[in-house]
């Protein structure tokens, strides 16, 4: 560390002052945009209009509902890829021949837009919850495999030999040494596949109905009701820096071991 | 004994071709639904049927467009903006909140957003995929020119090389690999929100195709149709790899360039 | 001249092979070497020669032709009676100092109250009181290689493997460290088998170096080092015994290194 704590907390507090202004006179523009009326109100609501159709919606508990249900289908489906893509991971690293028969279908699953898949998943599962977490599922876990293995085969030789030499047995050797040391690395894979999830949720949503926070934001403007689609819009960002601060907070107190 | 590449790409193939073997003899005994999985043989049948008509090509095309449209214009503006934020301290201390802001937002939340705007035409799809592209285009430029060591800066200048000159002999020289990163992030992504916006607010391209055939109960078109999705997909990520592992052919990494 | 005790650590016939892309590369070549009891024995050659590549052997990470006893039984694999110190990257980063330490410990089952105190005692010998609950990636490297040293230690081998632990060190550094193993070695009397591309680390520290040739590797040469190694470092470094041995070893190792230089020339 070459800055002092005194600096470091100065430059903290100069970005988020900047942030925020950032941030205002952003809304600014709009607001001024809006009324002068450059745009139709029903292309651009204003500002303020936006604010108020927000606060109905929270305290009418409708928002609150719609949120609640696209984020259990994200996170159940991202969990889903999480326990699968670690445990395909790290067979993949252990065993050649689950190497062979699995990589060829991550090659081709990897850069294939999941999202293609939508309408086989309602076929199968409906349009209910289960075919949105298993198409989460299915999208996420790809990214998953691919760094649970990369990290896997990342594990220093030495490190699994030195284990060995203090007496550890190869059954203990996976989760007593291969697994925290790709702790770190899934940990990046699942921050980046969470994103994945929230937009796979979203989109599946938005598509296919079903209830959550797509299929209200799709209906609001099927019906030119902009002052929600924008109010959702807000939510869904809002709802991403959170998430994205608790993940930070979560590696600043779990990972701080490990080396950038 | 030279590993051949041709024999070790063919040796990859051979675990998806058990496992379509395995899928047609499951169907031919009657173990699976065909109402809800149809048979490879199938499929087959109905995707002869496509790419012989020119639906297929036609639909492809236009989401091949609008996908590669918004691609090169948020890999040209993402450039631009991460050479701009790695040389003005002041530009990016504006710009990194907004950056930092919208990596939150999922895009294809602004898909309604944009079909409110400009409609089902190409308009929201090209615009969807140009602001999801804009984003990785950016942070790995910005990664990659402000990684530049100050040797390699240092030396280029006693070597005589002027202030123009290091903009594109020596920074965005030694950003490619980092921009290629991103290059095929945005590629993936331009897929994505491109067959969104097709299924969300659209009445052409490749997305909708698929949509249409599944809402008329035609699945084995269905299939088909995801099928080609796939095949597309498949060989833009190779095609891309291709490009940056012949860019890139100086580069440390080339060795490497051939996993994945 | 025979030795009727069994050596500690006994080499027969010992050879690897490589099996790459492109060939079979021969590392090893029918390796014989005996190391008794108590020895300090280093092996010192050209890079690239395969010292490393038989200390993994003698410390069972790779299978290899010919023999490995240890006292007089074949090795089967690691084992905590061969304990090993590598270069750098063998710290579980995910462990404190004392977690690290007490890892052999708490493998073996060994109960809490005599763990912690192992691990109290050992943390005392290696003088890093205060840092028992830092993270490798905040030790440095002179301290990261004490903490090595000390996790080998807690299991109490009878043998130490060495594979250039010092090699990744500044130099002031690393005389610091070359000292702290001799003075463990002359209070422990374990048998150690070093590997080290530093000829002076490897006068001042063993009473025995073997010279290996260039790839592939076979012992060539041979030295038998007497010091009086309570004496301070500065005595030791002027003395002319040391470096008269010195430039022996010096020279024997620079022919091993210029007829591989002159094998790979056009």
């Amino acid at each position: 560390m070459t800055a002092r704590p005194h600096e470091e907390g100065v430059k903290a507090a100069g970005l988020r002052l900047r942030s925020l202004a950032s941030v205002m006179l952003l809304l600014v523009i709009w607001e001024s945009a809006a009324r002068s009326q450059l745009a139709p109100p029903v292309l651009l609501p204003a500002f303020t209009v936006v604010a108020a159709e927000l606060g109905r919606i929270i305290a009418d508990g409708s928002l609150a509902s719609d949120l609640a249900l696209s984020l259990y289908r994200a996170f159940t489906g991202l969990a889903l890829a999480g326990a699968c893509g670690i445990l395909l991971g790290m067979l993949m690293a252990r065993s050649r021949v689950v190497h062979w028969l699995i990589d060829p279908l991550v090659a081709i699953g990897f850069p294939s837009p999941k999202i293609a898949f939508l309408p086989v998943f309602i076929l199968w599962f409906g349009i209910e919850s289960l075919s949105k977490i298993l198409l989460v599922a299915f999208a996420c876990v790809f990214p998953v495999i691919i760094g649970t293995y990369s990290a896997a085969r990342a594990v220093h030789r030495v490190l699994v030999w030195s284990a060995f030499s203090l007496g550890t047995t190869q059954h203990a050797l996976l989760t007593r040494v291969i697994l925290p040391a790709c702790y770190p690395r899934i940990f990046a894979t699942l921050r980046i596949a969470l994103p994945v999830a929230l937009i796979t949720t979203f989109t599946a949503e938005m598509v296919a109905g079903g209830g959550g926070m797509g299929a209200t934001l799709v209906y609001s403007q099927r019906f030119f009701e902009s002052p929600t689609v924008f109010a959702y819009i807000l939510v869904m960002l809002g709802i991403g820096l959170l998430l994205d601060a608790a993940v930070h907070a979560f590696a600043r107190r779990y990972l701080a071991w490990a080396e950038e | 004994m030279r590993r051949d590449p041709l024999a070790h790409a063919l040796i990859r193939t051979v675990p998806l071709l058990l496992l379509g073997m395995l899928w047609q003899a499951a169907s031919s005994a009657g173990l699976i639904n065909t109402a809800f999985l149809p048979s490879p043989a199938t499929i087959s049948v109905a995707l002869a049927d496509l790419l012989g008509g020119g639906e297929i090509g036609r639909n492809i095309f236009i989401t091949l467009f609008r996908a590669g449209t918004g691609l090169l214009l948020g890999a040209v503006c993402g450039i631009w903006l991460g050479l701009m934020m790695a040389r003005s301290l002041k530009f990016r201390a504006w710009v990194t909140p907004i950056v930092g802001g919208t990596y939150s937002l999922p895009k294809s939340a602004l898909i309604p957003l944009f079909a409110l705007w400009f409609g089902i035409g190409s308009l929201t799809a090209i615009c969807a995929v140009y602001l999801a592209c804009l984003l990785p285009m950016t942070v790995n430029t910005f990664q990659g020119v402000v990684s530049t060591p100050k040797v390699l800066t240092w030396s280029a200048q006693a070597l005589g090389t002027s202030e123009r000159q290091m903009l594109s002999r020596i920074y965005l020289r030694h950003a490619l690999p980092d921009i290629f990163t991103g290059l095929r992030i945005a590629l993936g992504f331009s897929f994505v929100l491109a067959i969104s916006s097709e299924m969300i607010a659209s009445s052409s391209g490749i997305g909708k195709l698929v949509f249409f055939y599944g809402e008329n109960g035609a699945y084995d078109y269905m299939f088909a149709a995801i099928a080609c999705v796939i095949a597309v997909a498949f060989l833009c990520d190779r095609a891309m790899l291709a490009v940056s592992g012949w860019c890139l052919r100086w580069h440390e990494s080339a060795a490497n360039a051939r996993t994945a | 001249m025979r030795d009727l005790i069994r050596p500690k650590i006994e080499l027969r016939q010992v050879a690897k092979t490589y099996a790459t892309d492109r060939a079979a590369v021969l590392a090893l070549r029918n390796t014989d070497l005996a190391v008794a009891d108590g020895e300090f024995v280093s092996i010192v050659g050209p890079s690239g020669c395969g010292k490393s590549t038989l200390i993994y052997i003698v410390g069972g990470f790779l299978p290899a032709e010919g023999e490995v006893l240890v006292d007089g039984r074949a090795i089967t694999g690691p084992g905590t009676g061969r304990g090993v110190v590598f270069q750098e990257y063998a710290l579980f980063p995910w462990l404190t100092v004392r977690g690290n330490i007490a890892y052999g410990l708490d493998r073996q089952g060994v109960p809490a109250v005599q763990r912690n105190q192992t691990v109290e005692r050992l943390i005392g010998v290696i003088g890093l009181q205060g840092f028992e609950d830092r993270f490798p990636r905040e030790l440095s490297g002179g301290m990261k290689q004490r903490v090595a040293i000390a996790r080998t230690l807690a299991c109490e081998p009878a043998i130490l493997l060495l594979d250039e632990p010092f090699g990744a060190l500044d130099a002031l550094t690393r005389e610091i460290m070359q000292d702290e193993l001799l003075r463990l070695w002359l209070e422990s009397r374990k048998t150690v088998l070093m590997v080290t591309h530093d000829v002076t680390e490897a006068v001042y520290l063993s009473n025995r170096i073997c010279v290996m040739s260039a790839r592939p590797g076979r012992l060539v040469e041979e030295f038998r080092v007497e010091l009086d190694r309570t004496k301070p470092r500065e005595e030791i470094f002027l003395s002319d015994a040391f470096n008269r041995v010195r430039n022996q070893v010096w020279l024997s190792v620079r022919k091993q290194a210029l007829a591989a230089e002159s094998k790979n020339a056009p």
